[in-house]
């Protein structure tokens, strides 16, 4: 099914904040383009005053949304050994915290841009937990390249694809290539922009043209998918998303401030999306 | 807490604790909260506590080159690297400088200060008063802390536990030096006539080499201040000084442009120095402590790398840096109004004692800024 509407490239995204998903050019989902420009920010992805700042701080949050989709499932939690699967990791913002945590036992890192995955790599020596062999791990790849698991112990309890999706061409083939590795009773768990006249202006025109928070060429509107578009797309999965294991929370980026959560956020612009695949009975 | 000005002397203010509020402050020994942080230290297993041991350099760690020869190798380029004294080197994670005003963690991580020396230095001393006069059960009532404000500078009178009071005295660094220079006797005489006697009377007592002793006698019998020493309304008369407690220290005003930079953050007078009319100086350093370690647990329960600026230190600076800015501007601005020897602005700030001690809401929330943060 199509999520995407058609609508001719917008201006250069506004206050969106950059991606971190960019696909080979042998990829279905691919975008060459995507890649050379996360290619050239490679090297500020971890300067605290770089175009990455707003990922940097929306970091605390996603990790919010991970615990909230956990405690809201009916079932005891899941286990104290979680592993990770970080789609589209960047330089690591992400993994790198959740390899940090107490329950974590594994994270892998993936991302197509050769040049970010080195930056993530060299960054992850700074902290010797990270030397304990398994904990983090980088691979160069795009999840369409991954073998697809076959048993449970090569899922993974949570698959991540934060700011990833309004980068890709085609997202429903996208995100079918990244059910398989989500654990039966584990979350896929997103963020990303809906396609609305609030996230046009703030993304690309106020962020990217007006003050420059993020380069001209970050976002790409067309490619924004709206909330009842992913959950159309998994209602009509097989397997997912049954006993409330589907939930969304809207996010904003308040000047001076930071980020916060705002209810009904979804249907204005930065969202969080967490779906379930339903533990085996 | 009785507050007085010494040129206009009907201006009076009481602090005292209403029955239905809570305490404003507790007073207490600098060695009591030493002793009690060092016993929690001993219950906490995960630290490693090196004793008189200095801090002998800060560096940051070797460079390493990127592309990494060793992909797997550890490159702690970016911690401050902390040799002591006793040779050992720590690689820090986050450096906390909790090292003073003069904090060798903040020349390390090149944080400039902005401020100025006031031209005062603080005489501290501990007191010793006439037996059975002090805070004890039998005499519970006795626990007033006084502040009547000199034209050089406010004296503070503080009761301890049983017969003992702390001194803190700021004057100029000439009083000061004579204060130190006096015999035990006739610096406790100053003290006493501190709180008894007319600005007039008090200076010309600091021109005197010795004889503090007699001089307070002779203009105490002419004057009679006896019955304010019956109301509380000045502290007890002082015995006698505990040997090599007389102290001084020039005072500042110094607040670092920065509390933090990647791995480094600083807390109390290295961050900030203040005057100490209003006791704030070692409030301010609990209220960063509390600040930093709330952050430093949301960072770790977001798996933040707790070093870094934007994971975890940012929190901090931004929660204290202003609050801290303003406390510094008002206490300074205290110093300059009650400085002033003459002019309308002595009458002013006397009204101004009065009309805070006449107005009860007021002076309820003035007691919570004093008691607080
Ligand atoms: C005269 C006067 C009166 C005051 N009265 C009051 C009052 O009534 N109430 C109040 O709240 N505050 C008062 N203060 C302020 C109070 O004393 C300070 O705010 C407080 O001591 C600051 O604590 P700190 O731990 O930040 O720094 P400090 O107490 O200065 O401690 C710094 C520590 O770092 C150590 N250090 C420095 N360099 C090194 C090194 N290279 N290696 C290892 N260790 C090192 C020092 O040895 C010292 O122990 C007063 C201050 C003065 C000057």
């Amino acid at each position: 099914m199509a999520i995407r509407p058609t609508m001719a490239r917008s201006l250069s995204s506004l206050l969106g904040i950059p991606g971190q998903y960019r696909l080979s050019s042998q990829s279905s989902s691919v975008n060459a383009a995507e890649v050379s420009h996360f290619n050239n920010l490679a090297s500020t992805w971890w300067d605290p005053h770089g175009s990455s700042r707003l990922l940097h701080q929306m970091n605390p949050l996603r990790h919010d949304f991970v615990a909230s989709c956990i405690e809201s499932q009916p079932d005891p939690t899941s286990s104290n050994h979680r592993r990770y699967l970080d789609v589209g990791c960047g330089g690591g913002i992400f993994a790198e915290s959740a390899a940090r945590l107490p329950w974590t036992e594994r994270v892998v890192g993936i991302d197509p841009s050769s040049q970010v995955i080195s930056v993530a790599k060299a960054h992850a020596r700074q902290d010797p937990l990270f030397l304990e062999p398994g904990r983090l791990e980088y691979q160069n790849k795009a999840v369409e390249d991954l073998p697809v698991p076959r048993i449970p112990e090569e899922q993974f309890d949570i698959v991540s694809l934060f700011e990833v999706i309004e980068h890709i061409n085609r997202p429903a083939p996208f995100l079918s290539s990244c059910l398989p590795f989500v654990k039966p009773g584990g979350w896929l768990i997103l963020s990303t922009i809906a396609r609305t006249w609030t996230s046009w202006l703030t993304t690309k025109f106020v962020a990217e043209e007006v003050v420059r928070l993020v380069p001209r060429g970050t976002h790409d509107w067309s490619k924004y998918v709206n909330e009842q578009e992913l959950r159309k797309f998994f209602r009509a999965q097989d397997g997912w998303g049954r006993d409330g294991g589907l939930k969304s929370q809207g996010c904003m980026y308040v000047p001076a401030v930071g980020w916060r959560t705002v209810p009904g956020g979804e249907k204005l612009g930065n969202y969080f999306f967490g779906v379930r695949k339903d533990p085996k009975r | 807490m009785r507050v007085w000005d010494g040129l206009s002397s009907n201006s009076r203010i009481f602090f005292d604790a209403l029955t239905s509020e809570p305490p404003i402050a507790y007073m207490t020994e600098n060695q009591n909260l030493s002793r009690a942080l060092v016993t929690r230290l001993d219950d906490l297993s995960a630290i490693t506590l090196f004793d008189k041991t200095s801090v002998a350099d800060i560096r940051l760690g070797h460079p390493v080159p990127f592309p990494a020869k060793s992909p797997t190798s550890l490159d702690l380029s970016s911690y401050p690297h902390v040799t002591l004294s006793s040779n050992h080197t720590i690689a820090a994670r986050l450096l906390v400088g909790a090292d003073g005003l003069n904090s060798p963690v903040r020349s390390f991580a090149g944080i400039p200060t902005r401020g100025w020396d006031y031209d005062r230095h603080g005489v501290v001393a501990t007191l010793k008063l006439s037996r059975g006069t002090g805070h004890s059960s039998e005499n519970p009532q006795r626990v007033t802390a006084y502040q009547r404000f000199l034209p050089s500078g406010p004296i503070a009178f503080l009761a301890l536990p049983g017969d003992y009071a702390t001194l803190v005295w700021t004057t100029t660094p000439p009083q000061a030096m004579r204060l130190k220079a006096l015999s035990a006797e006739d610096f406790v005489a100053m003290v006493n006539a501190a709180f008894r006697l007319d600005v007039v009377d008090l200076d010309y007592m600091f021109t005197l080499d010795s004889g503090q002793v007699g001089e307070l006698e002779w203009r105490e019998s002419v004057q009679s201040s006896k019955k304010a020493d019956v109301d509380g309304e000045i502290p007890q008369r002082v015995a006698s000084v505990q040997e090599g407690s007389v102290a001084s220290f020039p005072l500042r005003l110094r607040h670092a442009s920065t509390y933090t930079t990647n791995r480094v953050a600083l807390i109390g007078d290295a961050a900030h120095t203040i005057h100490p009319l209003a006791g704030q100086g070692l409030n301010m350093g609990l209220a960063d402590s509390r600040s930093l370690a709330s952050a430093v647990e949301d960072a770790v329960r977001h798996g933040a790398d707790i070093g870094n600026e934007i994971g975890c230190l940012d929190r901090y600076n931004g929660e204290m840096w202003m609050r801290n800015n303003r406390m510094l501007g008002a206490v300074d601005k205290l110093h300059w109004l009650y400085s002033a020897k003459s002019g309308p602005v002595v009458g002013l700030r006397g009204l101004g004692l009065r009309t805070v001690d006449a107005l009860s809401p007021l002076k309820g929330w003035f007691m919570r800024q004093a008691g607080a943060s």
